[in-house]
């Protein structure tokens, strides 16, 4: 991801979430998001199978009927 | 009267040598000495605590039994609900929030057995830091050095204790919070497995991986607060203990026979000399009881730093998103862009980090059939001055601020439990820096073993400061 298309990116989901950003706001939170794009850059090259699940899975709570 | 440490304390108490009020006016006085330069709370309740120390005195008066910390003031980070009080999270967005109805569970824990509350502690803004250095509260100052960070998130929580204000506080830790201060400060702390502690009453920060935990000046002080702050709790989602697993009993078993190993690979490249002789200093005094190899590989700890980066970011930036969209110029300028920027991040790269992390889980646990202790540097450096915005690390100039958490990182999303030693290698102006001692998933009285070893051989201590 480029300088660019960073800014573009965030330009563009803050109005999707609803998030009123300046130029300034912009330009700094781009430099962290592009920093955390090396990180998931990283994790990309570990290998996970279609059967790698995620971590936290959600768990019914046990059910009383009421009869 | 000389300073007595968290277990003599209770001795002390228990024997009648000392009257809870006593000790209680002790601290009072410690913290009215050096609060002014070390910005450690910010809350006290010192009526109240007279008053559950003046408890503590009548039902030993009238030959009750006392609880295990009966008598012993602590403290805990402002994260943690206080009945009647506002729960800040080192925040100013959260002073518009109602006060707490109840105690946090784990400050009703400590309170059940006897310990004295005496007030709340600074942090960073909604623990989204390693520093403290906290714009709305001022920073926490170190100290052993008050030019220096006492490290965060939970810095009060370390820096109250390193200072002698109190001997025992509670913290949270979802990226290394316990750690790193207890590191910086020269203390000793507990990050328990994840799922051991009830967090109900807590401010959250990232809920996959919040862990809250004790910080404490001596190691069988330290084992005696994690006792009474276990128990299970069907009403914390996040609590996944079933029973009690009491450790005190078994520290003085030592070492003996447990398999060590020092963490090789990313854990030394992310270490300055320093921290590495704090390692050695550590696997040498171990290595009189036990054999301790050298090397050992930690699985995939640069891509679970990365994985537990990013978690981070999406949950903690999904969580403030109300007061990110309606008021974010009274977020924490340090970490606000941060804030922002975890919650913009795709979900492609949230779900790899989840689906990573389990695969992750099992690798660590397979890690662990070969070892009983692994040991690493807590922090890769020991405490930067205040403000600092890079460090060096065997020649990477790294941003300071989220590169404190390097080695801590990995180590907390595996949820595995490690206890923070206090170390005091050269080369580092007389600042410590601590060693992590990690144990297997619900293996916390062998951490705590290992810590007892290191005590007993004096190589990690807490050492006392004039301020």
């Amino acid at each position: 991801m480029t300088d660019e298309q960073t800014l573009a990116y965030v330009k563009a989901v803050a109005v999707v979430v609803g998030l009123p950003l300046d130029e300034a706001q912009i330009a700094r939170v781009a430099v962290h998001l592009q920093r955390t794009a090396g990180l998931a850059a990283t994790l990309e090259d570990i290998p996970l199978t279609p059967h790698d699940e995620p971590a936290e899975l959600f768990c019914p709570a046990p059910f009383d009927s009421p009869r | 009267m000389p300073t007595l440490s968290l277990s003599q304390t209770v001795q002390a108490i228990a024997s009648g040598e000392r009257s809870a009020a006593e000790v209680l006016e002790a601290c009072i006085s410690r913290i009215e000495a050096t609060e002014d330069r070390i910005n450690a709370f910010t809350g006290t309740r010192f009526d109240a605590a007279r008053a559950q120390a003046a408890q503590v005195d009548a039902r030993r008066a009238r030959g009750e039994a006392l609880g295990p910390l009966a008598g012993v003031p602590f403290a805990v980070k402002n994260l943690f609900d206080i009945a009647g009080e506002v729960t800040l999270a080192g925040s100013k967005v959260n002073r518009s929030r109602p006060p707490a109805t109840d105690d946090a569970v784990l400050v009703q824990r400590l309170q059940a057995a006897g310990a004295v509350l005496v007030g709340s502690l600074n942090m960073d803004e909604f623990a989204y830091g390693f520093t403290t250095e906290n714009t709305h509260y001022g920073p926490t100052r170190n100290p052993h050095n008050l030019d220096c960070t006492a490290g965060g998130s939970s810095g009060g929580s370390g820096a109250a204790v390193a200072a002698g204000q109190v001997p025992l506080t509670l913290g949270s830790d979802t990226n290394g919070s316990i750690r790193v201060p207890s590191s910086f400060c020269g203390i000793w702390g507990l990050k328990p497995t994840f799922g051991r502690l009830s967090r109900r009453g807590s401010f959250p920060f990232v809920h996959s991986i919040d862990h809250l935990g004790p910080f404490a000046d001596d190691l069988p002080g330290l084992a005696l607060a994690y006792d009474a702050l276990q128990g299970p709790d069907p009403l914390d989602p996040g609590c996944f203990a079933t029973a009690l697993e009491p450790t005190t009993g078994s520290l003085a078993q030592g070492v003996e026979g447990l398999r060590m190993g020092v963490l090789g690979g990313y854990f030394e490249a992310m270490a300055t000399p320093a921290a590495r002789e704090a390692v050695a200093l550590a696997a040498d005094a171990l290595g009189a009881h036990t054999a301790v190899q050298r090397g050992v590989e930690w699985p995939d700890a640069a891509a679970a730093r990365a994985a537990a980066f990013i978690v981070t970011a999406s949950e903690g930036g999904q969580l403030h998103m109300d007061s990110l969209r309606t008021r974010a110029e009274d977020h924490e300028p340090l970490s606000v862009d941060r804030l922002i920027a975890g919650a913009l991040q795709p979900a492609a790269w949230y779900v790899r980090a989840q689906r990573f992390r389990r695969r992750y889980r099992d690798q660590v646990n397979a890690l662990f059939r070969d070892w009983d202790v692994l040991i690493a540097p807590a922090t890769p450096l020991a405490a930067p001055a205040i403000g600092s915005e890079w460090v060096y690390i065997n020649g990477q100039r790294l941003p300071c601020r989220p590169s404190i958490g390097l080695l801590t990182q990995p180590v907390s999303f595996s949820g595995c439990p490690v206890v923070t030693a206090p170390l005091w290698p050269g080369g580092t102006g007389g600042l410590p820096i601590g060693v992590q001692l990690i144990a297997a998933p619900w293996r916390e009285d062998l951490a705590l073993r290992a810590g007892w070893a290191l005590a007993q051989s004096g190589v990690a201590q807490v050492k006392e400061i004039s301020l």
